[in-house]
């Protein structure tokens, strides 16, 4: 049996420690905002927080986070800090078939707890493990940047 | 039908030991290398063939501290950690900004990049010029490896399956050596490298006192000769056009690699020499 704390509630499962904490965020947990791209790592549309770091989910198995603190964007939907990503990812056009989406706001939500006032390479550089096959990026990095000037800190 | 997955995940490094010492187990640090390894389909757990221990909790895994002037660096140190330490020497956390992205930085380790002996692994051509050496531990006692002898081929190291990485360790190395890290790839957050190099020079009064390189991605292993550095110990720099070639030719030699979707064998070489002559031409290690 594997404890741990999701999305700010405590946990258990049985599912073997091998089993991804992406496939028990989706199928165990009904959590279905956390994506599936490519299954190795690359894409970043898996991305959940391990005690407040960015991880893919996809590449963890559920035996190493037992007692660990993981938050899915589920998790962070009420926050402050969310609403103003949301508000910058529409009015920049950041969102097109949005399956990337929850990943790319789980990175830029990383980057500005870290580094409030990013620089357009440092956006860069903070989704860099994410792929988006619609935008082209620009319009994300024009949200980021907006939401770095409305947040303003958060 | 389920498969039963036996694991374990315990509190202390000596329960950990003495676990890998009943049975042969899989180790997992970060999983980075691992779960991409045993991938199956979505829903399936990966399929791994040994009962599993889980270590990248272990405290004892994560100090990093200098001991008679050597800095020791715990294998699960991940590499947003030593970023983030001020003991890491510059020039590996250079390498490090070049591998992937932050979420594989916050998970993956430099143990686990060591015990995966990828041909490409970015942290070893620098380890193998810091003539890095690695503290293995089991229930019977430690042992000192240098990484250049622990490191056999692709995904081969010299490791008993009771033992661990604990420490990897960089020997003390002078303030005023200059080490350089390049990386040639695609886009760095999926790139493995398709050549890699590391340099380090140290410089008295334009003679050179000691001179390491080492090459990744170029061979089953890093690419490092001390016989040929020892040619240029002494030389003033500049150096002359002759020695230049003379080395470059040495390597030519001794430089096989191979063709892969990644890159070709001709491409990896002809940019391996090329890094090898901008280094020699020592450009930037000269006053002004
Ligand atoms: C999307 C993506 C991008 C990547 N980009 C790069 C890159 O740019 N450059 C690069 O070099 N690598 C890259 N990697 C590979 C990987 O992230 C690194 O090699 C990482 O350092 C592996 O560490 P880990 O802790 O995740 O290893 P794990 O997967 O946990 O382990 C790897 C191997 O080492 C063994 N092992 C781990 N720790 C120990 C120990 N302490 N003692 C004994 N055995 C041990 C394991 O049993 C396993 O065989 C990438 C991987 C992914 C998925
Ligand atoms: S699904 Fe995890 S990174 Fe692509
Ligand atoms: S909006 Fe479609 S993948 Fe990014």
């Amino acid at each position: 049996m594997i404890k741990f704390t999701l999305n700010g509630r405590t946990v258990e499962t049985d599912a073997p420690a091998t089993a991804r904490l992406l496939d028990l965020l989706r199928d165990e947990f009904e959590l279905i905002g956390t994506k599936e791209g490519c299954g190795e790592g690359e894409c970043g549309a898996c991305s959940v927080f391990v005690n407040n770091l960015l991880q893919n989910s996809c590449l963890i198995p559920i035996g190493s986070i037992a007692g660990a603190d993981i938050q899915t964007i589920e998790g962070i939907i009420e926050t402050e800090q969310f609403k103003i990503l949301d508000e910058s990812y529409s009015i920049a056009g950041g969102v097109q078939c949005g399956y990337c989406i929850p990943g790319m706001i789980m990175a830029s939500a990383a980057l500005l707890s870290e580094n409030p006032h990013p620089s357009e390479a440092e956006i860069r550089e903070g989704i860099s493990g994410n792929l988006c096959r619609c935008t082209g990026y620009n319009m994300i990095v024009e949200a980021i940047n907006l939401a770095a000037k409305k947040g303003d800190g958060l | 039908m389920i498969e039963k997955i036996t694991a374990y995940r315990f509190e202390r490094l000596d329960e950990t030991l003495s676990q890998l010492n009943r049975e042969d187990c899989a180790i997992i640090a970060g999983g980075t290398d691992v779960m991409v390894l045993h991938k199956s389909r979505r829903g399936v757990p990966p399929k791994i063939p040994k009962p599993i221990v889980f270590i990248n909790h272990l405290s004892e895994l994560k100090q990093v501290y200098q001991h008679h002037k050597d800095l020791h660096i715990g294998a699960c140190c991940t590499y947003s950690e030593l970023l983030e330490n001020p003991l890491i020497p510059f020039a590996l956390k250079n390498a490090i900004k070049t591998i992937a992205a932050p979420a594989i930085r916050n998970r993956g380790t430099l143990g686990g990049n060591i015990c995966n002996a990828s041909p490409a692994g970015d942290m070893l051509p620098l380890l193998y010029v810091y003539n890095a050496k690695l503290l293995l531990r089991s229930v019977n006692g430690d042992r000192m490896v240098a990484i250049s002898d622990f490191i056999q081929g692709p995904r081969q190291v010299q490791r008993f399956h009771n033992e661990m990485v604990t420490e990897i360790i960089l020997p003390f190395v002078l303030g005023d050596s200059h080490v350089v890290f390049e990386k040639v790839g695609n886009r760095n957050a999926d790139t493995i490298a398709k050549v890699s190099f590391a340099g380090f020079v140290r410089i008295s009064k334009d003679r050179i006192d000691d001179i390491r390189f080492a090459f990744g991605a170029v061979g089953p292993t890093m690419v490092r000769s001390i016989d040929i550095e020892k040619k240029l110990i002494g030389k003033t720099i500049p150096l002359a056009d002759a020695d230049i070639a003379e080395i470059v030719a040495a390597f030519d030699k001794i430089i096989r690699p191979i063709d892969d979707q990644r890159s070709t064998a001709a491409y990896r070489k002809t940019v391996a020499l090329h890094l090898l002559r901008y280094f020699l031409s020592m450009k930037q290690y000269q006053p002004n």
